[in-house]
């Protein structure tokens, strides 16, 4: 039987849907693709929820623009980060084929604007000089900017639920791609944080809910994630911020750890984002949509 | 591609620590212009301690700079960045609780409250961490994420075709910078001006706002202030940060409150109490568009300069910051 934190939760995404379908990131608000998406996840595969989630598919699909991107929201135009959120939902909803190769095709195209040939000269006539390693491609928040570790990780995660449906030697090595830039880009103490470990070559310190997210896309990379692991077991016993725990949760779970779950039988927070990924962080939430396969 | 095309593209990748900036380049080539005519009156006042009464100076201060909220939609902008117990990273709570206050007093018909953080996805337990919710009236209701806030298209904002703002931004009569003097290892300084970067929403640009970056951190300062005119600002300066900021630095107490409504005057006053050449910093010389960082143009109201002036350290690339 589910408890009182599942079903306030629940009953607060299915109460704050918006009549085009889609999620605000608060009550009343706006629909925007995050937080529709994460309340997706979480609905998933809930009788009661059937209806809720073919209205808000049909709203992320209609967000898909021609140059197979997504935009971030009923106010935004242009595609952003939020492409591999939607291409993420094809493996789980009802989908074209022509759609989620689409949305493999603007991921593939998209890379972090730090490798671009103008940089490269820069640094040559010492200009400037890159403190990372900008060898591995990676993912921006928006394209023509820089790459940083939450797009990344998003977008791994995305092509690697695509490459279980139909293999491809391209989407296989941008995801080897972006595993590595995640790994060149951990912090001192072995996690992450926005993705700048070093500043004028003075560390950076890592934060929990980038920690967890690194190891979500690092999945079946045991090896190298034995220090952020133990980091994210630590950060789950400290950390305050609700939204870094409920990533926390996530992706342990995710690596077959089992995290005390708070009893706590108040209301939700009238935050739907964070109550879609607290929804997803239960034992019994559908924290597994986060799973990938391991790619050859 | 000119050359200063070449050095803004560094900073663009430099910001948030992908690369060492080579700061002695940067924007030799802008002149400090006259600005608007006539004067800017900037209040300096004395506040040694965040357990004295702020209400009172912060007060005069405003006074003395003619502000008028009487009927208007005010937003109160700190500077919420990230936390650490040790150290005075943001806006401190009692300021924001004082300048609320003020505010009230002066017959602000809402007083609303917004921050949108560069790095941090959870804004609330930031604000949390910093006694926000604990040390501002109805801190919860009047606050806005404006990383994730709705947000409206405008156009011509930094060259750009459209660019995103919230819409507690857009919708305000006037903002309120509450910020944090500090200096800045990419900027020299981050005082009134660059506190708008947090009026940039997240949930379009990303965490961190790496678009201003391309655009350019001192163009992008201009611009955010050129689009939000309506902006009244107010420094803590009473433990600021010196050496590494906005994050890495140390305390330093300047115990001061400066305060206007030209921010580019505020922010050349503020650099002067720091032991920084406003005309040396690269965006307070673009800001010479838009307001007065010529001393003999701001018209100093409260504690003069020499009173309160407190050296700041500087990382070794801003040196060359120093006032002579």
């Amino acid at each position: 039987m589910a408890d009182v934190y599942v079903e306030n939760r629940r009953a607060l995404l299915l109460r704050t849907q918006n009549v085009d379908g889609g999620w605000g990131y608060f009550p009343g608000k706006s629909s925007w693709l995050e937080p529709t998406a994460y309340a997706i996840l979480a609905l998933h595969g809930q009788g009661q929820s059937a209806d809720s989630l073919a209205r808000a598919w049909r709203l992320v699909e209609s967000w898909q623009l021609p140059n197979g991107s997504w935009r971030a929201g009923s106010q935004v135009q242009d595609g952003t980060w939020v492409t591999a959120l939607g291409l993420t939902l094809t493996s789980l909803m009802p989908s074209s084929d022509a759609a989620r190769s689409k949305a493999v095709d603007a991921l593939l195209r998209t890379d972090g604007a730090e490798r671009c040939t103008k940089f490269r000269i820069m640094e040559l006539l010492g200009l400037g000089h890159i403190e990372e390693d900008t060898s591995h491609a990676a993912w921006p928040w928006r394209p023509g900017t820089s790459s940083w570790i939450e797009p990344t990780v998003h977008s791994v995660i995305a092509l690697k639920k695509a490459q279980a449906l139909r293999p491809n030697l391209d989407v296989a090595n941008r995801i080897r791609e972006g595993e590595e830039m995640i790994l060149s880009r951990r912090c001192a103490d072995g996690g992450w944080n926005h993705g700048a470990p070093v500043a004028l070559k003075i560390p950076i310190g890592s934060y929990p809910e980038s920690t967890a997210l690194g190891l979500l896309a690092l999945q079946g990379r045991g090896k190298e994630t034995g220090a952020p692991r133990e980091l994210a077991r630590r950060y789950y016993a400290i950390t305050k911020s609700p939204l870094a725990r409920a990533w926390l949760a996530i992706a342990l779970r995710i690596w077959d750890e089992h995290p005390e779950f708070p009893v706590d039988n108040a209301p939700p927070p009238g935050d739907i984002m964070l109550a879609a990924l607290q929804l997803l962080a239960h034992p019994e939430g559908n924290h597994d949509l986060f799973r990938t396969r391991e790619i050859a | 591609m000119n050359r200063r095309n070449f050095i803004g593209l560094t900073a663009a990748v430099a910001t948030g620590g992908y690369a060492a900036l080579k700061t002695s380049e940067l924007g030799k080539e802008q002149n400090v212009t006259d600005g608007p005519p006539g004067k800017s009156a900037v209040a300096v006042l004395k506040a040694t301690s965040y357990s004295a009464d702020l209400v009172q100076p912060m007060l005069e201060g405003v006074r003395a700079c003619g502000l008028n909220v009487r009927g208007k939609r005010v937003l109160l902008k700190p500077n919420l960045v990230e936390f650490d117990s040790a150290t005075c990273i943001n806006t401190d709570a009692r300021v924001i609780a004082a300048a609320y206050e003020v505010m009230e007093k002066l017959g602000a018909a809402e007083i609303l409250i917004g921050e949108g953080p560069g790095h941090r996805r959870d804004t609330y337990d930031l604000a949390s961490e910093a006694q926000y919710f604990a040390s501002v009236p109805d801190f919860e209701r009047r606050f806005t994420d404006l990383n994730r806030d709705d947000v409206r298209p405008v156009s011509g904002f930094a060259e750009e075709a459209t660019f995103y703002f919230p819409q507690t931004a857009l919708r305000a009569d006037l903002i309120v910078s509450l910020a944090k003097m500090k200096t800045h290892h990419w900027a020299g300084a981050t005082l009134s001006m660059k506190n708008l970067f947090g009026l940039v929403p997240g949930s379009v640009y990303g965490w961190p706002k790496n678009k201003l970056h391309y655009i350019g951190i001192a163009e992008s300062i201009v611009a955010l202030n050129a689009q939000f005119r309506n902006t009244f600002a107010i420094v803590d300066g009473i433990i600021g940060m010196e050496g590494n900021g906005p994050i890495q630095g140390r305390p330093k107490q300047a115990g001061v409150l400066v305060m206007g409504g030209d921010v580019a005057a505020v922010d050349a006053t503020c650099c002067r109490i720091m032991g920084i050449d406003p005309e040396k910093v690269d965006y307070l010389r673009l800001a010479s568009q838009l307001g007065h960082i010529r001393p003999d143009r701001i018209e100093q109201r409260g504690e003069t300069i020499q009173e309160v002036h407190t050296r700041f350290e500087l990382i070794g690339a801003f040196e060359r910051l120093r006032l002579a």
